[in-house]
């Protein structure tokens, strides 16, 4: 942190400065002028905490494209539909057994062996010729979102979580003084979507302690930088690409059960998701997780602030900061040049 | 136009005597050291063998001359005009040219369209949606070339269909185009058979006065009979510099040169 | 000594006419006879469509082809184009149509239509190879989206629809036999214009960087640049056959240019082969007879007439397993088969 603020010392300012504002925002009682500026603060609160809920969904996606992408060079643009397949097999499996919590393990499961099939069948046999892995990855999409098409029809499903997970709870944030007593008013906030929030945050950190503590994290951390050195390691590289791939699908299949239930799953939802962990891993830079950590929330936080303050223009201002940081910096915010 | 008078300006106030002049040049890559201060001058048409174990930075020095890395710090001079940070293509517009170790030729184009773009390459006019004439320069100049590097059999062949001699051939060709002074060519008889480097070594020696060139090879049988002169690099320093003879014969450089690519 | 296969031509340009074979004079004649027999369907949805999808593909053929670049912005820039047609021109939604005369909104169209493209392309090529794909998805993406939310110019969801071509020359350009030879001069038009570039310094520094773009910057070639450059070429072509896309169905929507059509295009060019501007049409033409008649084909193999989507997934995948060059591939791999000599089992035509 000392090191990036020694190189960057006007961008440590502004986020200095973003970071001292956020937190203001965040935790005072907000003057009257600025409600008269910005509106209410629960809209405010609401549509920061969804932004963030909504990134960790992203999150969840985009890790999966980026660490196949960064190991493989693979742009799997299958993983709109490896999400969507999850999404549908956490509905059935919710609605069978009615255990919500055993539809991830399932989705992961399910989604993650279907990797396992495509990169041993599929990918490993035009290793290398990326465009063509590429347009094999279009030609898969099309083919599952067809086939879902036809099982599932083109209905909403929705998968509804346990009723210990239901209705809103009071959280330690306040948004406003009651008029009358002048009691504190406290943000009521679903409790799912913390929920889900706190999962999100617990799969990064434990991503993040599998790359950087175990032994096949190394090796996949060496793969990105470089893959020679992976087959010159002496490992199995097939071996590692399977896990990644199988890996990263699981976590997608995982992503479609959470999108599934705090939003819905139906055609069309593939290719939404797709977009989105695309803007995510461009903007967070392409192969790097804690890239697309920082991309999901910046593009999660965007898309609700968006749709809440300029609902006109809410993709044009996702679009926007992709644009700023090709033009800028081509490689992404984290990515390494 | 103007950019040549500017051109023949800055060379007249730094003296045009030397075709290269390297000083200090040194190339970091994170904790290794691949150029170490290395300084080196070139009289115009000189022909300069680099030799050197693998790692001793001959390759680096190459891309830093083209511009292919900017070195950490020194100072290169083309024909007295300071190139050091130039992007490559305008070091390629004021006549330096080089040659890859590995094969980098367009394989999905024929010999002849390979040539004529190395020879558009120095030439206007470089977004022209227009087809060349047949009398176009640059495309007679590859016709030109296409016979200088006795390729004509092939010249409507595909790259991708030519043999590894061939293909060496044809990257001198490509190097030619234009009109260069100095070449840099990276180990151009790798990799060849004993007949193929003898025409090599003829393309070479029978290559007009003017043109300089420095090449890196390990053959140092080739190497001694097409250069003037001798470079040693080890551990990306220059180790010793003399004429061919002299080099044959030094004791360090033959056990440092003999045992290293042996080893 | 075989014939000379086009794409190995060199640059000296030999007489274009002498060594066309007669197959192509009579295919060419065939074409522009066909209105004589042929039914208003065919003329209009087989042949019409499958010209205009052919121009947009041929536009991505351009670029992926020579260039190496697959941008999947080319159905977004068609789009776009044929959006300024609308809103300039005449249409429907006479709130937001500016009635201009075609002579103003057809030059505004494609210009608009090339400068978002070189945007774009200048936003894709800052970064290598694979990342197109992903940058151009996201952009066409971002368009779809877009059109789908602003109303003041792009009229949301629905679009525009009544947007009829001018009646130039007195002349119907929507009756089936004026908008035939229509697109047909469009496509033969960029046809030949692609394969003419081809050649050019332009089109070979293309195929050069595409084959090494850093051997290309050692040239004295600015990669970038000619990389821009193509993006801005290729902006024509898919400009006109958004325009004319727009008057075949009179109307154009965010749909028009959606992920799906988006997808198609590079579907129809893949499946046709990258390696010659005639394979986009090929491409465009199989993709506009399985849409026609996917509902028998799809009944005969025992599915539901519905499954469209699938049948045209299934036949890309194959294609990019067995024959990375497409249905032109497949063919000239036929044909070399005949041409392998019988001795040493080569084939004739390679040294």
């Amino acid at each position: 942190m000392r090191r990036f603020a020694r190189l960057h010392p006007w961008w440590s300012v502004w986020i200095a400065i973003a970071t001292l504002v956020l937190l203001y925002l965040t935790f005072a009682i907000w003057p009257p002028w600025l409600i008269g500026l910005i509106g209410k603060k629960k809209l405010f609160l609401n549509s920061l905490f969804n932004g963030i809920t909504l990134g960790s969904l992203y999150f969840l996606i985009a890790s999966g494209f980026t660490l196949i992408f960064g190991l493989m060079r693979n742009v799997n643009l299958a993983h709109g539909s490896l999400y969507m397949m999850g999404g549908y097999i956490g509905y059935l499996i919710g609605d069978w057994t009615g255990y919500w919590l055993l539809a991830f393990p399932v989705a992961f499961m399910v989604v993650g062996l279907f990797g396992v099939i495509l990169q041993y069948f599929v990918f490993r046999r035009m290793e290398g010729e990326d465009i063509r892995q590429t347009l094999v990855t279009i030609g898969i999409s099309i083919v599952l979102a067809d086939i879902m098409l036809w099982a599932f029809g083109g209905d909403f499903y929705n998968i509804s979580p346990p009723s210990w997970l239901s209705g809103p709870i009071e959280t330690i944030f306040v948004t406003g003084v009651k008029r009358s007593s002048g009691d504190l008013i406290y943000l009521k906030y679903p409790l799912v979507r913390l929920a889900i929030f706190a999962a999100s945050l617990a799969i990064g950190l434990g991503m993040w302690l599998a790359i950087n503590r175990t032994r096949i994290g190394m090796l996949i951390r060496a793969g990105v930088d470089d893959r020679d050195i992976l087959s010159a390691s002496g490992i199995r590289v097939q071996f590692v690409f399977v896990a990644v791939f199988a890996f990263g699908a699981g976590l997608a299949g995982m992503a479609g059960v959470v999108g599934g239930t705090f939003q819905s799953i139906a055609p069309g939802e593939d290719i939404r998701f797709l977009l989105a962990s695309l803007v995510v891993v461009i903007v967070g830079g392409m192969g790097s997780i804690p890239g697309a950590a920082l991309g999901a929330v910046i593009i999660g936080i965007a898309e609700q602030f968006g749709s809440v303050y300029f609902p006109t223009y809410a993709v044009v201002v996702t679009f926007l900061i992709m644009v700023l940081v090709l033009a800028f910096r081509p490689t992404g915010l984290l990515g390494r040049n | 136009m103007r950019s040549g008078v500017q051109v023949s300006g800055r060379l007249s106030a730094a003296g045009a005597s030397n075709a290269l002049e390297l000083r200090g040049v040194t190339k970091r890559f994170g904790a290794l050291l691949a150029l170490n201060d290395v300084s080196m001058t070139l009289r115009p048409g000189e022909r300069r063998a680099v030799l050197g174990s693998n790692g001793a930075g001959k390759t680096t020095l190459f891309n830093c001359i083209t511009g292919d890395f900017l070195p950490t710090a020194g100072e290169i001079r083309l024909y007295g005009e300071d190139i050091t940070v130039f992007p490559p293509q305008e070091r390629i517009r004021r006549g330096l040219r080089r040659t890859y170790q590995i094969s980098l030729l367009f394989a999905g184009l024929s010999v002849l369209d390979n040539i004529y773009l190395a020879c558009r390459g120095v030439l206007r006019r470089r977004f022209s949606m227009l087809r060349p004439g047949r009398n176009e320069p640059a495309l007679l100049s590859a016709v030109d070339l296409v016979e200088l590097a006795h390729l004509q059999e092939v010249r409507d062949s595909l790259v991708s269909h030519l043999s590894y001699g061939q293909q060496r051939q044809l990257e001198i060709a490509m190097a030619l185009a234009g009109a260069p002074r100095l070449l840099l060519l990276d180990e151009p008889a790798a990799g060849l058979s004993p007949n193929e480097r003898q025409a090599l070594v003829e393309i070479l020696q029978n290559l007009p006065e003017h043109i300089g060139y420095i090449i890196i090879e390990h053959d140092m049988d080739v190497a001694l009979r097409v250069a003037e002169f001798v470079t040693m690099m080890h551990n990306g320093r220059v180790f010793k510099e003399g004429n061919p003879r002299e080099l044959e014969n030094d004791a360090e450089v033959q056990a440092l040169y003999l045992g290293e690519v042996d080893g | 000594m075989a014939q000379v296969v086009t794409t190995e031509t060199t640059p000296q340009s030999r007489s274009m006419f002498g060594r066309i074979p007669a197959a192509y004079w009579l295919f060419g004649a065939f074409l522009l006879v066909l209105p004589s027999f042929a039914s208003n369907f065919v003329m209009y949805q087989i042949f019409g469509w499958s010209f205009i999808l052919g121009m947009i593909a041929l536009s991505l053929m351009f670029l992926a082809g020579y260039g190496g670049m697959f941008s999947l912005a080319q159905m977004t820039v068609a789009g776009l184009a044929g959006y300024v047609v609308a809103i300039c021109g005449t249409s429907a939604i006479t709130d937001i149509s500016q009635n201009w005369p075609w002579y103003v909104n057809i030059p505004a169209a494609l210009l608009i239509a090339a400068i978002f493209a070189t945007v774009v392309g200048w936003l894709a090529v800052r970064t290598e190879g694979i990342y197109t794909i992903m940058i151009t998805l996201a952009v066409a993406s971002a368009f779809f989206y877009f059109t789908r939310q602003n109303y003041v110019l792009f009229n949301g969801f629905s679009g525009f629809n009544g947007v009829f071509p001018p009646q130039l020359f007195g002349v119907d350009w929507r009756h089936p036999v004026a908008f035939y030879y229509l697109s047909l001069f469009w496509a033969a038009f960029w046809y030949f214009a692609v394969l003419y570039v081809s050649r050019s310094p332009m089109g070979l520094a293309l195929q050069g960087i595409r084959d090494n773009p850093r051997r290309m910057s050692a040239l004295g070639f600015d990669v970038t640049a000619h990389r821009v450059a193509a993006y801005t070429f290729a902006a024509f072509p898919a400009a006109i056959g958004g325009i004319l896309l727009t008057w075949q169905s009179a109307q154009i929507s965010p749909g028009t240019a959606g992920v799906g059509p988006v997808i198609d295009i590079l579907v129809i060019a893949v499946i046709g082969g990258l390696r010659h501007p005639v394979g986009p049409f090929v491409g465009a033409f199989v993709y506009v007879i399985l849409k026609s008649f996917s509902i028998d084909i799809l009944v005969a193999l025992g599915l539901g007439g519905e499954r469209f989507q699938l049948l045209i997934g299934l036949g890309f995948l194959v294609i990019v397993f067995w024959s990375p060059d497409g249905l032109l591939g497949l063919w000239a791999k036929l044909r070399d088969l005949h041409r392998r000599d019988p001795l040493i089992g080569r084939l004739v035509r390679r040294l």
